[in-house]
């Protein structure tokens, strides 16, 4: 192997091998490093609500017209709705619950295992009602759903209680404690309950409000501002007021989501007017709040592709550069008995010593801008299996890219040798 | 001299067409790349009211949470993001700041006159008068109320130049009326156009909103019972306290303050006035974490609430490495392209130009090649804007329009890069060149 003449070359052109040593060493390091992130924006993209995202439709009702802001005529609408929407052909579940999945938030409490004085836990809570689990395609592994009836007289129940200051004693608590039923998922019953079942246990709020786990749903994801994304406490309850108006979840059946959600409009507002109703549908809210991740990660790709095009460019130009300038010197060695495979591997050769080179250089690289990416943006460590697949990468494209240059540099005849000396 | 100069090199660009395209669009993506993601990042993170984000004008943060466990943001020093209403209400009562207001947004039906119209729902903040002032808020027609309207509370309102355009079909509507919810309403100033970069008096969510279009006292809340569409954070026991009152008295968090103080004694004065009232309501039992006031310029409430995305840094980092690459790959394009023009030079050289004639021509046709990608680039970037503008229509309920603009400082941004690229790239190249011996050249010929 010609490994002598190459690095004798090498030391005389230090700053043309310099520059494919910096470039492949930065190529490497920006595209292992934006790989990983879209690795990890990927992760994030494929993470399941576990819902029937595809099918659901979500539809809120604001009022306008000064009667909806008696109590009776409220429940009466709101009785009115979920009976409209139910009666719509293709629909396959209905549910009056102040819960959004995919909206980026929600609302949060927190509660701990009753009578046991440790730490407070936040948790995402929502009011439902019997259809909600159904609405959501939820699966409930344990205990029971609500019933239509519990819901009516739950709500009823805690609105007299909530309907008044509620007196105290003198730890600034109520003195009276209300005790609901409450479904919980089952990633939360795991964080309250590290080694036992959770059904049938009991919890209490910074109130001293005390809840019965009733029934485990299989699976709740809901991003949170706050780290809470699969903690979940559904309690029995109709939810409306004049200001915030109602919201609907509405789950259709395969196949049926646009014709459903076409109709809601009308229904309702024919059940009842004075008001206006907004329908979206759940794939839609879930798109805009990954929209931003999605992108960045379109983004890096693109930039990626550009990159290896670029590198690939200034590989080919320096080693064509390369060939012309030694015009000579491969005549004279062809004339001195050299054959074509011999010229090619020279080339292939000394390419992948400086690309070589340049990974290794790059591998430091790499992982150089990954601390500061970690430091900077919180983007993820980076896998070392990653940076050897880059490696493996470029010595392809390196080669790759030296080979037609190469080629054409083994077709300079013997003879080349003989002129303008 | 230099004219000349530019003349051969532009010779020299056309003589090899597709090298030079190849070598101008390199620089030209290079540019793209790098210009529209230092404009993306700067859109976030630039100064939203020039001249009032160093000082003057700050936001005020009380540490009212939990004593148990700090407020759950993802900096556990910080305290919550907003105060309560009682606290707003009593530092209120402070005579330090030149000005001051709480504020929040809530929604309503709006009826306009014409009943053909359907009724509809509309964002809608609470200020008292001096936040029209504090933030510069410029008007079209009228202006903001006084110290009476915040008092009484009277039931008037400002609309945005876009409100008054839908409600009244535009023009000077100042003492017109408008319903909203179950009453009248006084129009006292109609907006001009206003829209800080990002909605810089509310950082607390939506921080790319186009600003609410209506603004009324803030002293309506109780009187028409208003709730916040903003943030809410509890924490804590109810005290038994329900409905609406209870709210007001609760520890929930969801009230932005600021307050404009001059200068730095009236600063310092404040900061101990906040510190007296926390030690103050400690004798009472609240406020039982350690003593964490915040009076933040609007730089630093900007980074506590991570105004400029953390994918943004990332995107800019990678792009200016990805246009180190394009120089550094221009260097090898320009180094063969001029060596394979050595007896030209060589001929330049023996006619009796000097190494340094040679050296600046050379210099020349890189910041020629840098200025054309540069302006292909800034075009390039113009037209990705564009599409991440139209992008954010798509996603964001209520964007404003050309979030994402190349404004002055980015333009020359942009050039700056072009011309240093073209340096840096060329300046080995032209080196190499200038240093050819003429003999060698020309004995080639």
């Amino acid at each position: 192997m010609e490994f002598g003449p190459i690095f004798r070359s090498m030391r005389r052109n230090k700053v043309r091998y310099g520059l494919i040593v910096a470039e492949v060493a930065l190529t490497l390091a920006i595209v292992a490093n934006c790989v990983n992130m879209i690795r990890d924006y990927k992760r994030q993209l494929a993470i399941q609500s576990g819902f029937d995202d595809d099918n659901i439709i979500r539809v809120t009702s604001r009022p306008f017209a000064p009667a909806f802001k008696e109590d009776g005529y409220l429940d009466n609408s709101l009785r009115e709705d979920l009976a409209a929407l139910r009666a719509i052909p293709g629909v396959r579940a209905v549910s009056n619950t102040r819960f959004l999945p995919w909206q980026g938030g929600g609302s949060s409490m927190e509660t701990r295992v009753l009578g046991s004085k440790g730490e407070m836990l936040r948790n995402q809570v929502y009011n439902a009602d019997e259809g909600t689990l159904a609405a959501l395609g939820a699966k409930l592994i344990e205990g029971r759903n609500f019933a239509r009836e519990e819901t009516e007289s739950e709500t009823l129940r805690m609105r007299q209680i909530f309907a008044k200051p509620r007196p105290t004693g003198a730890d600034g608590t109520p003195l009276e404690k209300t005790s609901q039923d409450i479904i919980i998922s089952k990633a939360f019953g795991q964080l309250l309950f590290p080694d036992g079942k959770a059904l049938g246990k009991h919890l209490e709020d910074t109130d001293g409000d005390q809840y019965t786990i009733v029934g485990v749903i299989d699976r709740f994801y809901n991003p949170y501002g706050w780290p809470i994304h699969e903690y979940v406490m559904f309690f029995p309850s109709y939810s409306r007021n004049f200001l915030g108006g109602a919201g609907y979840l509405v789950r259709a059946e395969p196949g049926k989501r646009a014709a459903v959600q076409a109709s809601i409009e009308k229904a309702l507002i024919k059940a009842n007017a004075g008001r206006t109703v907004q329908v979206q549908e759940l794939t839609q809210i879930k798109e805009r709040f990954q929209s931003r991740t999605s992108l960045v990660a379109t983004i890096l790709s693109t930039l990626i592709v550009l990159l290896l095009f670029i590198t690939s460019l200034g590989i080919v130009g320096l080693t064509v550069f390369s060939v012309n300038e030694r015009t000579r010197q491969i005549g004279t060695r062809r004339a001195l008995g050299a054959q074509r495979a011999d010229i090619i591997r020279y080339f292939l050769l000394e390419n992948w010593i400086v690309t070589t080179l340049g990974l290794a250089l790059g591998i430091v690289l790499a992982f150089a801008l990954n601390v500061t990416l970690v430091a900077r943006v919180s983007s993820p460590k980076m896998e070392p299996s990653l940076v050897a697949a880059g490696v493996f990468l470029l010595w392809i494209a390196g080669l790759a890219a030296t080979f037609l240059p190469a080629l054409k540099g083994a077709k300079v005849a013997p003879a080349v040798a003989t002129r303008n000396v | 001299m230099i004219l000349h100069n530019v003349r051969i090199a532009w010779k020299s660009l056309k003589r090899n067409r597709s090298l030079s395209v190849l070598i101008v669009a390199g620089i030209a993506l290079g540019i793209a790349v790098s210009t529209t993601f230092a404009t993306v990042r700067h859109s976030f993170a630039k100064d939203p009211i020039p001249g009032k984000s160093r000082g003057g004008l700050y936001y005020v943060r009380m540490d009212s949470w939990d004593p148990a466990r700090p407020y759950p943001g993802p900096d556990a020093t910080l305290p919550p993001t907003q105060l309560t209403y009682r606290d707003m209400a009593e530092i209120m009562k402070s005579d330090i700041p030149k000005r001051q207001s709480g504020t929040f947004k809530t929604a309503l039906y709006v009826f306009p006159e014409d009943k053909t119209t359907q009724p509809f729902r509309e964002n809608i903040r609470l200020v008292y008068s001096d936040f029209f002032p504090m933030f510069d808020v410029p008007f079209r027609y009228g202006s903001g109320w006084d110290k009476k309207g915040d008092a009484g509370p009277e039931q008037v309102v400002v609309l945005s130049e876009a409100m008054n355009d839908k409600l009244f079909g535009g023009g000077n509507s100042v003492g017109k009326t408008v319903r909203i919810s179950d009453r009248d309403f006084r129009v006292v100033g109609v907006l001009a156009h206003w829209e800080p970069s990002v909605k810089v008096f509310d950082l607390t969510q939506f921080q790319i909103d186009t600003p609410e279009n209506i603004y009324m006292p803030f002293n309506l809340l109780k009187p028409m019972q208003l709730r916040t569409f903003g943030n809410s954070d509890g924490w804590g026991s109810s005290g038994g306290q329900t409905g609406f009152d209870g709210f007001l008295q609760s520890e929930t968090c969801w009230i932005q303050m600021w307050v404009e103080l001059p200068d730095a004694a009236s600063l310092a004065k404040y900061k101990d006035f906040l510190a007296a009232y926390v030690m103050e309501q400690k004798k009472h039992g609240r406020f039982q974490r350690p003593l964490n006031n915040r009076v933040s310029t609007i730089r630093e409430w900007m980074k506590d609430q991570r105004v400029v995305p953390p994918e943004t840094t990332a995107m800019l980092i990678v792009s200016l490495l990805f246009l180190a690459v394009c120089a550094v790959n221009l260097v090898g394009l320009l180094l063969g392209k001029f060596l394979a023009r050595a007896g030209e030079v060589g001929v330049r050289r023996a006619l009796g130009a000097s190494r340094a004639d040679i050296f600046l021509q050379h210099v020349v046709e890189c910041e020629l090649i840098g200025v054309v990608g540069g302006a292909i680039g800034l075009l390039l970037s113009f037209a990705a804007l564009a599409a991440l503008n139209a992008w954010l229509k798509t996603t964001v309920v209520n964007p404003r329009a050309a979030f994402f603009h190349l404004d002055v400082p980015m333009v020359l941004l942009s050039v700056g890069l072009s011309l240093a690229a073209g340096l840096a790239a060329g300046l080995y190249p032209a080196w190499r060149t200038c240093r050819l011996s003429p003999a060698v050249h020309l004995s080639l010929q």
